[in-house]
């Protein structure tokens, strides 16, 4: 680990020592408004308070606290790493994080699988008038949060309001950019017949969970959205296991998603043993009861793996011993036939194509 | 609880057999599932000839797939899939209705994720794909108020949270989902609610396919959740015409033992109706809700859309209950929608596919024009369309084959 200098202690947060001013008015991270204006978004007096007073101050790091047009930020070594993600659930708190949350992990797990060492973000909020002030507040602190916890700094953003009516609440749009060290070689073309499936925990935990509290459902103990960042989880697989093939965070859509997305025009075939994959009861039985598939449901906080055979119980391993890592499982392997198709096989030894996610999961009728 | 009628009969061997009845996961598990399949097997053999079965609910086919159950079933019985799909047997008239209704001004139109995505049979303008009719979710991207309910309930509250509305409830479904209506109704509902009763009766539909050319079913898997309500007298036409019966499950093991107890059936020349779902079926079946819907609802023809007109197979709202019927309260007041042309888009065979005369693969834009992000006929749409869940499950003549390296 200690090898890449991307790894060093202070990763991705090299001016978290240089706290932001607060020389602005009113609290630090407290806005004098109860709930969002039109103001906010002006590009006047109430867009300074409010980026003085909630971004730079939560945020906290010198290139924001500038309040220049652009950060500018050191460079690093490696291949420049890059992506944005935009974020709308409803509802904004769930059980096991919020948007804000999500949003960091979110864009940080879309660097992370592509073995870049994720670095900078910027985050960009989309906020309908009237929405609640003290709402917006907690999700910035559990951006922040999120964002020390993955080892990212937050180091630009916008604010523009919506008229009421014109957004759903809020919306969040996080663009991230890490360091790929030159040495890594991943991507599904690196992936071999016999290579091993692996994930990190129980699927579809995120999809069910807020989807029981959007439809009020009691489903008698709380499960929790898995939403997590996940920067060192892999790094420490990769430790361990340094021919990893390919990672892709396993999101909307599910495995299911996945698993068609990596196989399609590929000369192997991807085989998942139902009965391996972990799966909460609590998530089977809604499943069930809904009539949705959990191989469908979304995740915030899981990675599928393919690992050479030889590195597959280190891997294993690697994720058991970290927190987010605990129900981790090896799943299925890389098959030769059938080529370019993802398949299940059943605790009966029968075999079913993973079916490709079409649209929105729905209750079915009977 | 066994039942006490005398002309049920229990499959051995049952699920139920050596575990706790109500663990559910005993009729996922392994073991139970391989004996079963062992037993299918040795009936096959002591038949000694092709067998065609057929299962006539939806989910059972969604089932079929998720499990590949018909990869544990020998080459000589073929299961295949019959009218279970209420989706998919849902006459235009009723989606044309609650598209026509999701247009005007002050009116939401509900109904389950499924029905949304159905399109009807007034074209879709400026679509690029072809013969394209608009859906609800069409409707609502055109500006309509269109809403997903999980339960006509979920209407109800609706239509009491905006009292200055008309809330639509798109009821289509079989016994199991009207008898929920027939519940809310009796109970007293907001009076700006109003229900479309596409709600078909399984019964009937199943006393036509004997009729059909080319017949050549020998055993039903009667639908679980409909008998729940209907129980199993309804369907004795069919033993009396020859053809075995079995109440059926949904986990692999119930799917499996109903399979035991028709062949068994079959090898033995008797045919009736058995019950190895008897944890949740009773032969008269559930009394309370029959009642309920006998008060509220009369049972009337109906069109099964690409069918035919079927007698006695669907529900209607009873005189004392018509204020609550959309068709009253509004189709006076709309344009006229002509219905006389083709029932299904060019080309779509859902027609032949739900009453298992073809295999989905046998209809020729299967798979090509016709898929689940694009779909062409109700089948494909609906997830318990026998089409969407061939596609998606890769169900077809072969097996799945794998190497491994």
């Amino acid at each position: 680990m200690s090898k890449s200098p991307d790894d060093a202690p202070t990763a991705g947060t090299p001016t978290a020592d240089a706290p932001a001013s607060s020389e602005g008015t009113g609290t630090a991270g407290r806005s004098r408004y109860g709930s969002v204006r039109l103001a906010h978004g002006s590009g006047g007096k109430l867009s300074l308070e409010l980026i003085q007073e909630l971004f730079v101050a939560e945020f906290g790091n010198a290139p924001l606290a500038e309040l220049t047009d652009a950060a500018v930020l050191e460079n690093r070594p490696g291949r420049l790493t890059f992506c944005t993600d935009s974020h709308t659930v409803t509802p904004t708190f769930f059980p096991g994080g919020d948007i804000g949350r999500l949003a960091v992990a979110g864009t940080v797990n879309d660097l992370a699988v592509m073995g870049a060492t994720p670095a900078y973000l910027t985050a960009a909020f989309l906020l309908e008038e009237g929405y609640d002030m003290a709402e917006l507040e907690r999700v910035v602190r559990s951006m922040k949060a999120t964002a020390d916890e993955a080892g990212v700094a937050i180091v630009a953003g916008d604010t523009k309001v919506l008229e009421r009516g014109k957004g759903d609440g809020l919306f969040v749009n996080t663009a991230g950019v890490g360091f790929l060290p030159d040495d890594v070689r991943m991507g599904a073309g690196e992936i071999r017949p016999g290579d091993k499936i692996l994930v990190n925990g129980t699927l579809g935990d995120h999809g069910i969970a807020v989807m029981s509290r959007r439809e009020g459902l009691d489903i008698g103990v709380e499960l929790e959205s898995d939403v997590a960042p996940l920067t060192d989880l892999i790094a420490r697989v990769r430790d361990v296991a340094p021919n990893v093939r390919f990672m892709r965070d396993v999101t909307r859509g599910g495995l299911a998603a996945v698993g068609n997305e990596i196989v399609l025009d590929r000369p192997w075939g991807l085989r998942i043993f139902d009965v391996a994959v972990p799966i909460h009861d609590v998530v089977e039985d809604v499943s069930e009861m809904l009539g949705i598939d959990p191989l469908l449901a979304a995740n915030e906080g899981k990675v599928l793996m393919v690992v050479p055979p030889d590195e597959a119980d280190a891997a294993l391993g690697a994720m058991k011993a970290h927190p987010h890592g605990r129900e981790a499982a090896i799943i299925g392997d890389i098959v030769k036939e059938p080529a370019g198709t993802p398949i299940v096989e059943t605790a009966y030894g029968s075999r079913r194509i993973l079916e490709m996610p079409i649209e929105e999961q729905l209750p079915r009728i009977c | 609880m066994p039942d006490a009628d005398p002309r049920t009969h229990e499959a051995p061997p049952r699920a139920t057999d050596a575990h706790d009845a109500f663990d559910p996961h005993v009729y996922k598990d392994a073991d139970v599932v391989a004996g079963l399949q062992a037993k299918i097997a040795s009936l096959a053999d002591e038949i000694g000839r092709p067998v065609k079965l057929m299962h006539i609910c939806g989910t059972h086919e969604h089932e079929m797939g998720r499990f590949a159950l018909r990869d544990l079933i020998p080459e000589s019985v073929e299961v295949l899939a019959g009218p279970g799909c209420p989706v998919c047997v849902c006459d235009n008239e009723y989606i044309n209705l609650a598209i026509q209704l999701s247009q005007r001004p002050d009116t939401i139109v509900t109904s389950f994720g499924d029905m949304l995505a159905v399109p009807g049979s007034i074209p879709l303008e400026g679509e690029r794909r072809g013969d394209v009719r608009m859906s609800l979710l069409d409707a609502r991207a055109q500006g309509g108020d269109v809403r997903t309910v999980y339960s006509v309930f979920d209407a109800a509250t609706l239509a009491k949270e905006n009292p200055d509305k008309e809330v639509v409830f798109f009821s289509v479904g079989f016994e199991t989902t009207v008898v929920a209506v027939a519940a809310m109704l009796k109970r007293g509902a907001p009076d700006n609610l109003s229900i479309i009763e596409a709600n078909y009766y399984t019964p009937p539909a199943t006393n036509l396919l004997p009729t059909l050319d080319g017949f050549d079913i020998e055993g039903f898997i009667l639908p679980g959740h409909a008998v729940t309500i209907t129980g199993l007298r309804v369907y004795e036409h069919l033993p009396e015409q020859g053809i075995a019966c079995a109440a059926g499950g949904f986990e692999p093991a119930d799917v499996l033992v109903s399979i035991v107890a028709l062949l068994e059936q079959i090898r033995d020349g008797t045919p009736r109706i058995d019950n190895p779902y008897n944890r949740l079926v009773k032969y008269d079946g559930n009394e309370k809700a029959k009642r309920e819907l006998d008060e509220v609802f009369e049972i009337a023809p109906i069109r099964w859309r690409g069918i035919a007109e079927i007698p006695a197979s669907g529900y209607k709202l009873r005189p004392a209950y018509r204020h609550y019927s959309a068709t009253d309260r509004f189709a006076g007041h709309l344009e006229a929608v002509d219905l006389a042309g083709a029932e299904h888009p060019k080309g779509c065979r859902c027609a032949e596919v739900t009453l298992g005369q073809i295999r989905p693969d046998e209809c020729g834009v299967f798979g090509k024009l016709c898929t689940p992000d694009a779909p062409y006929g109700p089948c494909m749409v609906s997830h318990e369309g026998t089409c969407r869940a061939w596609y998606l499950f890769g169900m077809g003549k072969e097996k799945i084959h794998v190497e491994v390296a």
